[in-house]
Formats: structure tokens, sequence, C-alpha cells
């Protein structure tokens, strides 16, 4: 197992997730920025971008509205990026990519979950906030250091059983293209779903025109 | 007394931290009174604000700068805490209901679509992310400064900003751009003999999205779909 590695990763997708909501808010930890991130500190920028882009795909519809807490799709993201360096050295590029998408995949279950576990914990938080009203700035940004404990113990078992992964399987050659394919798929729905209006048809329609001219060039 | 260029910036840095410890129970209140505090160093008027406001606040992150800014002013014009409350009250779900129309359903996901397209097809490289980045930022981080200054000076009028173009104009652009890159988007699919599968998946997705299924149901579908595919494959 290549611990550094697996250190390594688990801080940098724990600094990032802060952004999620802890921090500005700044777009950082969407996983086709993540996934760029990522890729381009493990040295393949390219495939980086394709991951983030297909969990991006997958989680565009996840709106953190009022108390609704989504599946994580950034957590997803960070950790099928990092998954997939993790798994690379040791595996074929199809193997690689397909157990870190799965990873990711679950990992964004178990994010949610912890997320509405931090929240709750957050509660503790205001309550000694009201208790202590002059250590107000320490106990509020408490609530970052929560943010951060959340992404170790999301990442670091991710990308535990990642680099444990060591016995070579077989995964058909043609399988990342089926799961580009998938995350079209729900980008596609996820955008019909935001988009598609009675005035933005013509945009859609212009959209597949210049799709199309690419497609042929 | 007016907002100044300190006390501005002390504002804004402090809003970025709003959700920082966001819980059920009283969602932002303390990212609000932390932001609040940044404004009125002197203790009794904190203890003030912190008896009024220590219950509950919840608005867009990026719109809350607008009820900050507003809040401010009443404090430094001396009105009486139960009239802020009032207007708190509804301004935070004004701004939150526009502030998720704006930047969860149109401005983010349509220039992350935008950011998908360019980096796999058009350009290569960090294009597409740092484009997102800069676009994004620059929209969000002018929304938060330009919230806290028109707050100020407008006070509890600020709310009739919730019609302005600044708003509703970025709005509708956003959804053209999202729906034109949608429209480019069925075209990367075209990768292998499996593409013709976008079709019947789209379908598919869009009933669970549209019957509001979990996603957490449509997470494992995702799975089942990608397990049986690489079976019958392999």
């Amino acid at each position: 197992m290549n611990v550094p590695a697996v250190v390594f990763l688990t801080v940098l997708s724990s600094i990032l997730i802060l952004d999620k909501y802890a921090i500005g808010e700044f777009g950082l930890s969407q996983p086709v920025i993540a996934g760029a991130i990522i890729g381009w500190l493990c040295g393949d920028l390219r495939t980086g971008i394709l991951i983030g882009s297909v969990f991006q795909l997958i989680f565009l519809g996840g709106l953190p509205i009022g108390r609704d807490i989504p599946p994580d799709g950034p957590g997803a993201g960070m950790v099928a990026v990092g998954a997939y360096y993790l798994l690379r050295p040791g595996h074929p590029y199809e193997t690689s990519l397909i157990v870190a998408a799965v990873l990711g995949l679950f990992a964004s279950i178990a994010g949610g979950a912890l997320e509405i576990m931090i929240r709750r914990n957050n509660e503790k938080l205001y309550h000694l906030f009201v208790r202590h009203e002059n250590r107000f700035a320490v106990v509020h940004l408490g609530g970052v250091a929560t943010a951060f404990v959340r992404g170790i113990m999301l990442f670091l078992p991710f990308y535990a059983i990642a680099a444990l992964i060591t016995r070579p399987f077989y995964i058909p050659a043609a399988a990342p293209d089926l799961l580009v394919v998938i995350a079209l798929s729900v980008g596609l729905a996820n955008a019909g779903y935001l988009f598609f209006k009675k005035r933005t048809i013509i945009y859609v329609l212009i959209g597949g025109l210049c799709g199309l001219a690419l497609f042929v060039l | 007394m007016r907002l100044g260029f300190i006390r501005f910036i002390k504002l804004l840095i402090a809003s970025l931290f709003i959700q920082s410890s966001w819980s059920f129970f009283s969602m932002q209140a303390m990212g609000f009174l932390f932001t609040l505090y940044q404004a009125f160093p002197d203790r009794a008027r904190r203890q003030e604000i912190f008896r009024a406001h220590k219950g509950f606040f919840n608005t867009h992150p990026y719109m809350a700068s607008y009820v900050i800014g507003a809040v401010v002013r009443a404090y430094d014009r001396g009105e009486r805490s139960d009239e802020i409350i009032k207007f708190i009250s509804v301004a935070q779900t004004s701004f939150a209901a526009i502030g998720d129309q704006l930047f969860w359903q149109a401005v983010r996901p349509s220039l992350l679509l935008a950011a998908v397209v360019i980096g796999m097809k058009v350009g290569s490289g960090f294009t597409g992310p740092l484009l997102f980045l800069i676009l994004y930022n620059l929209f969000h981080l002018g929304h938060r400064a330009f919230g806290l200054w028109e707050g100020y000076r407008r006070g509890r009028d600020v709310i009739y900003l919730l019609k302005a173009r600044r708003i509703t104009i970025p709005q509708q652009t956003a959804e053209c751009l999202g729906a034109f890159c949608a429209g480019i988007l069925p075209f990367l699919g075209l990768v292998g003999p499996r593409s013709f599968l976008i079709i019947p998946l789209t379908a598919l997705f869009l009933y669970l999205l549209i019957r509001r299924y979990s996603p957490v149901l449509i997470i494992l579908i995702i799975l089942v779909i990608l397990s049986v595919s690489i079976i019958f494959m392999t």
C-alpha cells in the first residue's frame, strides 16, 4: 500500500472539500475542477478531467436547497479521481477507471450520510456558542475543523481500499466508453430537467447543430 | 455612521464563512452573527445583536450579503431589534428562493456544463475548469460585494432588488447557455457501438428526476446498469 500517496490525497481532498460549504464556495470542490487539480498534481491532467467530467454530469442536478442534503457529488468526484491514481500503477486503464468510478459512487452515498452526521454535530457548536458568547469566533470557525474531519473520515477509507486492491481482475476494454455513455445520459437528463423550457429550445437545437459539426469535423 | 471600506472588507470576508457551522437546528445563525459582529466591535451592541438573532437564520449563502448590508444599516440608524427581526424573516426566504434559482439552478450548472463540454471535446488541459473558476467567482463575489453595498445603501428597500434585471438577465442567459451545452452533450458520447444507449438511458433518468425519485436510488441504478453491462460484455 502506497501510504504517502494515500495520506497526500486524503489531506488534499479534505482541504478541497472545505470549499463545498465551509469556506467561500468558490467552486473548487466541484468534480470537474477538483478532478483537474488532483489530476494535474498526480501528473495526468487529461484523465483527471475525464473522471471529473463524468462525476460532474452525474451530480449536476444535486441541489443543496434548504435542509435537503443530496449525495456528496464533490466528495464522490474526488474519491474517484484519487482512487484512479492509486489503482493505476498495478492495474490496466479500464480496471482502474471502473473500480475508481464504483468507489466514487459509493462514496457519494457515504458522504451524504457523513454530512448529515457532521451537521447534527454542529448543533453542539451552536449550544457552545450560546454559552460562551465571548468565544464566538473560535466556536463558529470550529465548523471548518468539523468539515475537515468529515473529509478525512470520508476519503481515508476509500483511498485505503483503492490502495489495498492489488489483485488484478478483468474488466472489458469497452467499459470506460459505457461509463461515459451512462454519465452523458444522466447529465443530459439533469440538463433537461434544469434548462429545457419553451424559450430555450432554440438554444438546444443550435447546440445540437454545433455538436454535430464538431463531431463531423 | 458610514459602512466604510475597512468595515466593508471585514464583512465581506466574514460572509465567506457564513455556512461554516451550518446545523439543522440553527442553520446559518452562527455565521450570520459572526458576520454581523465584524461590523460592531463594541460589546454592548454585540450583546444586543446576540440576544435578537441567536435563534435561526437561513438564506442563500451568496445572497446573505444583501440581508447583512441592510441589517448593519438598520443598527447604524438605531432601529429597534424587533423591527429588524421582522425584516429578516421576510428577506431571508425571498433571497433564498431567488438565490437558489439564480445560482444553484442556473449559473453554476450551466457554467459547469460548459466546463465539461470544453474539457471533454473542444479544449484541452485547464481551459474549461479555468474558465468556470474565473466566470463563476467573478459573478458570485461580485454579487456578494454588491449585495453588501446595496443592502447598506438601500436598507429595507433592498428587497425590491429581487426583481432587478441584474438578477433576472443572468439567470435567463445562464439557462440559454445550459440549453446550448445540453444540445452539444449527446455528440460527446458518440464514441463506440454503445452510443445508442444514450437515448433510452436519458429517458429513464429524466423520468426518475421528474418523478422526484431519491438521488440515492439513481446512484444505485447507475451502479446496477454498469455492473450488468460489464457482466454481459465479459
